[in-house]
């Protein structure tokens, strides 16, 4: 795991006593960690922090963000960490403090990472409705049964996307039906494997 | 009937009413418009799917001959099912389904994050929509997928219901 000498150079502001004593540290670990999970601006307006110079602040915030993102997209290990952290020259007291912050987290930012990404148009929910007809302006005594099934789904971008609607008679919605039971065979023998 | 049945399919042919009406020495006129007289007899006697005594009851009122009168009625009957199917594809329609591909994938990683096992199934979903075919890419995951398959299952469940077999033996 690496980092890039800007947050390098943030994580030794960060470990350095007189800048950054043991109070103001752990706030902005919290900081980082909650603007990431929670909402971008949180945190920052902690008490312990109003002494420090708002540059280093934006500095060390970043440093400390990108430590975060980057121990998380590669699902580092403490050791991992650790040394990262060794060669920013920090002591084993601020290293452990990271860690168990990091440790706290680690779960909910392994399930935000995993949520950024494209990917196609997603089934979230379906509705249906079974109609009769009876007759149209064109033809009369139809009397024919027919559904209308709509897909919810939701794009990873921009989050909502106009449902998509089909009508269907009654033998095509088994031919769809079996084919997900296929699918959802083949996903049961897949785990199983 | 002949020329009313071209017409009904592909729409108004001219050319063919002029050999006629040449034929038969009338004008191409009366040809015309014997022939749309026809269609909308056809049409109008399909659509509303009138039983034979009631063709026989509407057309006896414009005093053709019997013969005349049976091949009108043998007309309609031979051609009522076609002229029905025809009449159907005019009525308004949402896009239909055709059918369904799908595949079983796990994603690995990502930009943002490694080492991940995320399964999902992945879809296109083929529709027909006024002779177009579409084809959409959908995609979900397996709990969805299952629940997808619980909802559509009772969804075909309900016309075994009683309360849909009792409508049904009603309407007719």
């Amino acid at each position: 795991m690496e980092l890039s000498p800007y947050a390098q150079g943030g994580w030794r502001l960060l470990g350095d006593p007189r800048r950054f004593p043991r109070r103001p540290f752990a706030a902005l670990l919290r900081a980082a960690f909650r603007s990431l999970l929670d909402h971008p601006q949180a945190g920052l307006d902690d008490p312990d922090l109003k002494d420090i110079d708002p540059t280093v602040l934006k500095h060390c915030h970043a440093a400390a963000a990108t430590c975060i993102l980057e121990a998380g997209k590669h699902k580092a290990d403490i050791s991992a960490i650790s040394t990262c952290l060794e060669d920013c020259k920090l002591d084993k007291e601020r290293i452990e403090i990271f860690c168990t912050e990091y440790q706290k987290n680690k779960d909910a930012l392994e399930i935000l990472l995993g949520s950024i990404g494209r990917s196609p148009l997603h089934i979230t929910d379906v509705s249906w409705r079974l109609e009769y007809q009876i007759k149209n302006n064109q033809l009369h005594k139809t009397y024919q049964p027919s559904y209308l099934v709509t897909l919810n789904v939701e794009n990873s971008d921009s989050g909502s996307h106009p449902d998509v609607s089909f009508s269907c008679t009654m033998e095509q919605l088994q031919d769809l039906v079996g084919k997900l039971k296929d699918a959802a065979k083949s996903l049961e023998r897949a785990t199983q494997m | 009937g002949r020329l009313a049945l071209e017409q009904l399919r592909r729409g108004a042919a001219p050319r063919a009413c002029e050999t006629a009406a040449r034929k038969l020495n009338i004008g191409v006129d009366i040809i015309q418009h014997g022939v749309e007289g026809l269609v909308y007899l056809l049409t109008e006697s399909s659509k509303l799917m009138i039983s034979e005594v009631d063709f026989q009851d509407s057309i006896h009122v414009l005093g053709f001959s019997d013969e005349l009168n049976k091949s009108l009625l043998q007309l309609y009957l031979d051609n009522r099912k076609e002229i029905r199917s025809i009449l159907g594809e005019l009525a308004p329609r949402l896009p239909s389904y055709h059918s369904l591909e799908w595949r079983l994938d796990v994603q690995l990683a990502s930009r943002s994050l490694r080492q991940q096992i995320k399964p999902a199934v992945t879809m296109k979903l083929h529709l027909n929509q006024n002779e177009d075919q579409t084809a959409q890419v959908l995609q979900t995951d397996p709990a969805t997928l299952l629940h997808l398959i619980q909802q559509l299952e009772q969804a075909l469940g309900e016309m075994k219901m009683n309360h849909c077999r009792r409508i049904v033996r009603n309407m007719k």
